[in-house]
């Protein structure tokens, strides 16, 4: 019986091994290039999200849900509706909270992590994230998906953040999970799903 | 001469303010026969659960929002981790009664002050069993009062429900923080204010179920 499991968490986590393969520098030229078209045609682009906060200790993640709005060239609204109304807009170099209605703002120049990660998340849909000196990149394939692992030169940043990991929707070449690895091996993973591209969004929503 | 006498008035007058003040914690309740000698607190003692809260902390003006998350880890040990609503960790503690280390907090945060009081709020919110020296009543609460140190806490269990509703943690005489709970079930707390009184701080946690 002990044989019998051991074999199959072999053959599973060899199988989970194959499925994440390096790619290839072709690959890579390849993938970079499907994002970069796509991305260029993003003009706005609003999804919802599911984000998973993993600690270990925790038996079960913490999950809360909201919708992501962009829009060209760097509006960005995070907004949590479930279980509380928490939104966050990064808007000409300022950080716009509302927390169950409770507003305030935060200038970028003093929130460099908050700026870095809007950066990447902007780049990621944009596509100019790739040739960013502040990375050290790695390209996988998994079925139906790429994956690349960012991991950050910087080292305040390496302080907050292990790696960021960002699945692409192969097809689409457009994100649909970031995670974030912290120090410890404790996660943030963001799910994205019904994805909406140029549909037209006003300006006044990214006001908090 | 009469500089002495100035001296000795203002002494005695000062040492009356002292003693008014030093009746202050319990002026208002009435002495009552003890009738328990230990109370154990309901709140935050099971570790099957996961105590997730939406959190918001002011601090002098500042507003600062995340999530808290309490988790017993040990018979004696709780493990807080406290984060930003996208997850960033901002800082993990573990404590005890008399335990307290810090697994990490970021630079912003690492000021002594501000851990030693965080150290001092969640070891008083997490401590499962207050020994009792006095009992008081006023009209809604028992009052009982659990030496800590120099210092008291005064738990306050409403008489209605017998649901704890607060404990004031007071040195011989003065308030330093009150914490406050709103339970529906008297085994967890769905809202909780730590409230402090001699500096301009407060905490304010609001259970959230996850989806």
């Amino acid at each position: 019986m002990k044989t019998k499991i051991a074999l199959l968490i072999l053959f599973i986590s060899s199988g989970l091994f194959a499925q994440e393969q390096k790619m290839t520098d072709a690959e890579i030229a390849s993938f970079k290039q499907d994002v970069n078209v796509v991305a260029k045609k993003i003009k706005t682009l609003s999804t919802d999200f599911v984000q998973y906060k993993h600690l270990d200790f925790l038996s079960k993640d913490i999950e809360t849900s909201g919708k992501m709005v962009f829009k060209e060239p760097a509006l960005l609204q995070w907004q949590y509706k479930k279980p509380y109304n928490y939104s966050i807009v990064f808007k000409n170099g300022k950080i716009l909270i509302n927390d169950e209605g409770k507003k305030s703002a935060v200038d970028i120049g003093n929130s460099k992590i908050f700026a870095r990660i809007n950066k990447l998340i902007v780049g990621s849909v944009s596509g100019n994230m790739f040739d960013d000196k502040e990375f050290t990149i790695s390209y996988f394939k998994l079925k139906g998906q790429n994956l690349a692992k960012f991991i950050p030169k910087d080292a305040t940043l390496k302080k907050y953040i292990k790696q960021i990991e960002l699945t692409f929707d192969k097809e689409e070449a457009t994100v649909v999970q970031v995670k974030l690895l912290e120090s410890s091996e404790d996660y943030t993973r963001i799910v994205l799903k019904n994805k909406v591209i140029n549909a037209k969004i006003d300006d006044s929503v990214f006001t908090n | 001469m009469q500089k002495s006498t100035i001296q000795f008035l203002l002494i005695n007058y000062f040492l009356a303010i002292v003693l008014v003040s030093c009746g202050s914690v319990t002026k208002n309740y009435t002495p009552k026969k003890l009738d328990k000698t230990a109370y154990d607190v309901p709140y935050f003692s099971d570790s099957k659960t996961d105590y997730v809260y939406k959190t918001n902390i002011s601090v002098y003006g500042n507003e600062l929002s995340g999530i808290f998350i309490a988790k017993k880890i040990s018979d004696t040990t709780h493990r807080i981790v406290f984060t930003t609503e996208f997850g960033n960790k901002l800082m993990d503690f573990e404590i005890s009664e008399n335990d307290f280390k810090v697994n990490s907090i970021v630079s912003e945060l690492d000021r002594k002050i501000l851990i030693n009081t965080l150290k001092e709020d969640f070891r008083l919110l997490l401590k499962k069993q207050y020994l009792i020296q006095e009992q008081f009543e006023n009209e809604s609460n028992d009052i009982y009062k659990s030496a800590d140190g120099k210092r008291d806490n005064y738990i306050f269990i409403s008489k209605k429900d017998q649901k704890l509703e607060k404990i004031v943690h007071a040195s011989k005489t003065k308030e330093k923080f009150t914490l406050f709970f709103h339970s529906e079930n008297n085994i967890f707390a769905e809202k909780i204010q730590i409230i402090h009184q001699n500096i301009k701080l407060k905490i304010e946690l609001n259970y959230f179920k996850s989806e």
